[in-house]
């Protein structure tokens, strides 16, 4: 099992979701963020005054898979996220030990 | 009889019965009956128990006896409720002795799945009041004899309680209201949720106790003794809570027999499976969920109503500090209204026949904070049925209204009306989203109340001390008309009332009809039907790419101008906010401030954008069909003005600048003088000339008018429209009808060179006593090139003093600058004046810009030193 967190444009959600929708990926979480990368900040004048966005805001994604699916699922992402800009966001993965649905204790891939 | 035999006997005759009960019920749905039958049920099973196992005699043993409590107590006992149950002792000697038997007659109920809580007590415990334990005390006050020592139950209650009642009154009163209070505030402070609980949340059950606890102990205080039950409340009250009663117990009944468990949560399936078996309301016509909500809601509200009167009307002996704050808010008694104890009275009952003082009253009630008192609301009452004739409408009614929701405290004072329904009578659109339960992942409150807590939401900002309400408080204070957004606010969601339509669409409809009812001018109306009609633009926005410029342009061009830009985006941080506490997140609240102070530059840095009259536009449409005889006059007044000034002026404006422009002809410098809400307006249609724009705001500082805001645009053929926003310092316009003339005349002498400016000013200044500076802002002169095609801006941010934009004005002058656009605008002491400047119709090379910004530091440098001397 593999875990997945991609950071993303916040416009880019929608897309994403129907993405992975459609390679049969259901569960995910969605946290918003805010951070920032090479792309560092944004600054605007209002009022006379600087106002400064150096984390910029992101949404984070995460979901666990089987490793069957995880590079079908990193594509799906990639290509759903992707304006060729920077500030396109980053995916991770990580292994992971186990899943336990609390309902029932089920464990392993079932759990997913 | 064996105790194994005995358990199986009542096992069998305790689960037959519960389901005989519960298929009655199913048949009936009469919640009453039912808590009735279980609690004799109950009753007949700890009987056999009691005899089996304590005593075989009927009032026996001597000196100890069982006592029901709580909801059983007062005999009515939901299938899943606790069973609360007294043993009594008459002193400790005998405790032991009963020890192992109440164990046991314990462990019989338990083994037979009834839950039972059991507390044993002496006569004197229960004479000790536990600040810790309030609970207690306050359960002693539905306690019931049982079985046992008769004489001694009634030592417990015909003394000892009443004695205990009165000794701790204060405390017993003030433990119940705090309780209270922290209960109804985990709910929201309100009735209206989606997905209520009957029990808990406000208007509930336990609401109905609390009202009936209040009223038992104050009238035992009073008459040290126990009070006819009837008597506790006043026949209309005691009506609407018998009759709120009856239908809470059906719903929680039903709730308990539905979810096998004491689950009061009326979730979305109860609310339709409730609907569709009528429980509570057997003999009404409603079969719809939302018919039926309203019924819930219409009982829970005069339970809440009742509840908060009486935690309300509680002595203010507790604390010194609740004395002076309720002594403090009686000072606010005047010749209509008494206050006592944060309650109004009318001083003349019968005034109310004047629809006016009933207005009057809501007025008083949402500037100040206060609750009306039950015979207010009494007379109120009354005086509907011949209100409804012939409601107040029309502009008196939007006065008040407007009135009404700019006040700190509006949104209670709309709750009250409604709850007395006299804002539907009003705004009768508003019925279609009374108690209105839409289903949704996120919102928590019914329609109506949503709209009631977004008003709230911006009335707090003031008050707050988060960052993010910090930051919107601001852009909050700088609206010019914020009875507008609240307006929109109060019907930005009508239209969910009506089902199968897109909700913004049928708003929108309610919202045209409402104004009209009010009589609202066009551009009211178009700012009011521009906010509902936007309501989610920022939210779908916030789903692109806000840092993308295309993004921000296509979202600014919607806004138009940055007053409605700033409206709309407080309409949608309330709207969010309004939704559940915790969904404006402030991630989502900073994202929205991004989103305005983007669109926010993009206007003002965009608006020299050139109109041509000739163009299709719906502004341009709208102001042709307005004017259909002014044909060609109309297109080469429009051809070359900037877009901006279409978005700032409505098409009445337009037109009156028009004619105005068609009599220069006659007199040269055409005034309009008016006078607003929060300032004078000063319109000025002429010809352009060199210091024009700076004299204009040298004679207004001359007069020792604080001019608030200014705008200058000018067209093709060289007219300009310069419209001054200023505030009447010294009251000469307001007070003195001959001096608007005067005060014409004076501009108009000063830019035929007929009359000496600079004398004016000299006078003004040696008259003016220095004021003094709050907050001291530093000048900072900024150019930006690239915003616009033909002319160069700049920003001048600088201490606001009288004077300071004649000086300004007259220093571009000086510099050989035309003043194409003046955006001016204040902000407390802090001036912040955009220009966009053209040196012989071109931009300012960089040489030029220099020259101006140094001259314009020293000007403004010479400024302050002249003020010091």
């Amino acid at each position: 099992m593999i875990k997945i967190e991609a950071s993303i444009q916040t416009s880019k959600l929608e897309a994403v979701k129907d993405a992975l929708h459609e390679i049969g990926v259901e569960g995910m979480t969605v946290l918003e963020v805010r951070g920032h990368g090479r792309q560092k900040g944004h600054t605007e004048f209002y009022r006379g005054r600087e106002y400064t966005v150096d984390l910029i805001p992101k949404i984070k994604l995460e979901t666990v898979l089987p490793d069957a699916i995880v590079e079908k699922a990193v594509q799906a992402i990639a290509t759903a996220a992707r304006t060729g800009k920077i500030g396109d966001g980053k995916i991770f993965l990580s292994q992971v030990d186990e899943a336990i649905r609390i309902r029932n204790d089920e464990r392993g891939e079932g759990a997913l | 009889m064996s105790t194994a035999v005995l358990s199986s006997e009542l096992r069998d005759l305790y689960l037959e019965e519960s389901d005989r009960i519960q298929q009655a019920f199913a048949s009936t749905g009469d919640g009453r009956s039912a808590l009735e039958q279980r609690t004799r049920l109950v009753e007949s099973i700890l009987q056999k128990l009691w005899h089996e196992i304590i005593s075989p005699e009927e009032h026996g043993p001597s000196g100890f006896a069982l006592v029901a409590l709580g909801g059983f107590g007062r005999g009515w006992l939901f299938p899943h409720s606790d069973i609360d149950i007294l043993f009594l002792h008459a002193n400790s000697d005998a405790e032991p002795t009963y020890r192992d038997s109440i164990r046991r007659f314990s462990q019989e109920l338990w083994d037979l799945r009834m839950k039972v809580s059991p507390t044993t007590r002496t006569l004197t415990e229960c004479d000790r009041f536990d600040g810790a334990n309030v609970e207690f005390t306050v359960s002693l006050l539905d306690s019931r004899y049982l079985l046992g020592d008769r004489e001694l139950f009634d030592r417990l209650h015909d003394k000892v309680i009443p004695k205990l009642v009165m000794r701790e009154a204060q405390s017993l009163v003030q433990s119940l209201a705090e309780v209270t209070r922290s209960r109804h505030a985990k709910y929201g402070n309100t009735v209206f949720h989606l997905e209520p609980n009957v029990k808990d949340g406000p208007g509930g059950l336990r609401d109905y106790n609390v009202a009936c606890w209040l009223a038992l102990i104050s009238a035992m205080d009073k008459l040290r003794d126990w009070p006819e039950a009837r008597t506790l409340f006043p026949v209309s009250t005691r009506k609407q809570l018998d009759s709120a009663l009856e239908f809470l117990m059906s719903v929680r009944c039903f709730l308990h027999l539905r979810q096998g468990r004491d689950d009061n949560l009326l979730l979305w399936e109860s609310q339709d499976d409730a609907a569709g078996r009528r429980i509570g309301t057997p003999d009404s016509e409603i079969t719809d969920t939302a018919g039926w909500m309203r019924t819930y809601f219409g009982q829970a509200r005069s339970v809440y109503r009742v509840c908060e009167q009486l935690l309300e009307e509680i002595p203010a002996a507790w604390s010194s500090l609740y004395r002076q704050f309720q002594h403090w808010r009686s000072r606010l008694s005047n010749a209509d209204f008494s206050v006592v104890d944060g309650l109004i009275y009318l001083q003349q009952p019968n005034s109310l026949h004047d629809p006016e003082m009933l207005l009057r009253t809501f007025h008083f009630m949402a500037t100040h904070g206060l609750r009306l008192s039950t015979t207010t609301e009494y007379r109120i009452e009354q005086v509907l049925p011949s209100l409804a004739a012939t409601p107040p409408r029309g502009a008196e009614l939007w006065l008040y209204l407007g009135e009404i929701l700019t006040q700190p405290y509006a949104a209670d004072a709309l709750r009250a009306m409604h709850a007395l329904k006299l804002l539907t009578l009003l705004l009768p659109e508003l019925k279609a989203i009374d108690a209105l339960v839409v289903r949704d992942f996120y919102h928590r409150f019914t329609v109506d109340e949503h709209s009631f807590v977004a008003i709230e939401c911006l009335h707090r900002l003031r008050q707050s001390e988060a960052e993010w309400d910090q930051r919107y408080a601001e852009l909050f204070s700088e609206l010019e008309r914020p009875e507008l957004l609240y307006l929109a606010l109060l019907l930005h969601d009508v239209g969910k009332g009506t089902p199968n339509t897109n909700h913004v669409d049928a708003s929108l409809q309610a919202a045209e009809s409402c104004m009209e009812r009010l009589d609202l001018d066009p551009s009211e109306r178009e700012t009011v039907v521009f906010l509902i009609g936007s309501h989610l633009e920022i939210s779908s926005t916030l789903r692109r790419d806000i840092f993308e410029p295309e993004t921000v342009r296509v979202f600014a061009e919607k806004m138009e101008t940055p007053e409605r830009l700033k409206m709309l985006t407080l309409l949608t941080y309330a709207d969010i906010k309004a939704v559940n506490p915790d969904a404006l997140t402030p991630w989502k609240a900073e994202n929205v401030f991004q989103l305005y102070i983007a669109a926010f530059n993009y206007l003002n840095h965009s608006v020299d954008e050139r109109l041509r009259a000739d163009t299709e536009d719906d502004h341009l449409a709208q102001i042709r069909a307005l004017i259909p005889t002014a044909g060609r006059k109309l297109k080469t007044f429009l051809e070359g003005l900037p877009k901006r000034y279409l978005a700032a002026y409505s098409a009445t404006d337009v037109l009156a600048h028009v004619e105005m422009a068609g009599r220069l002809g006659k007199d040269p410098v055409q005034l309009l003088l008016e006078r607003g809400r929060h300032w004078f307006e000063l319109t000025l249609v002429t010809h352009d000339r060199p210091f024009l724009f700076a004299s204009v705001a040298g004679v207004l500082a001359g007069w020792g008018m604080n001019i608030v805001k200014a705008n200058a645009f000018s067209n093709q053929a060289g007219i300009v429209v310069d419209t001054f926003y200023f505030t009447d310092r010294f009251r000469t316009l307001e007070l003195n009808l001959q001096e608007w003339e005067r005060f014409k005349r004076s501009i108009i002498g000063v830019l035929l060179g007929e009359s000496d400016l600079d004398r004016m000013l000299r006078e003004r200044l040696r008259a003016e006593k220095p004021g003094a500076t709050k907050v001291k802002v530093d000048t900072k002169i900024d150019f930006d090139d690239s915003c616009s095609t033909r002319s160069t801006l700049v920003q001048v941010i600088a201490q606001d003093r009288l004077g300071l934009l004649h000086s300004i004005a007259s220093c571009l002058a000086h510099q050989k600058c035309n003043i194409e656009i003046a955006l001016i605008d204040t902000e407390g002491q802090m001036a912040i004046d955009v220009f966009y400047l053209t040196a012989n119709g071109a931009k300012l090379t960089s040489e030029q810009q220099g020259r101006v910004k140094t001259a314009l530091l020293e000007t403004l440098r010479a400024d302050v030193d002249f003020k010091i001397r």
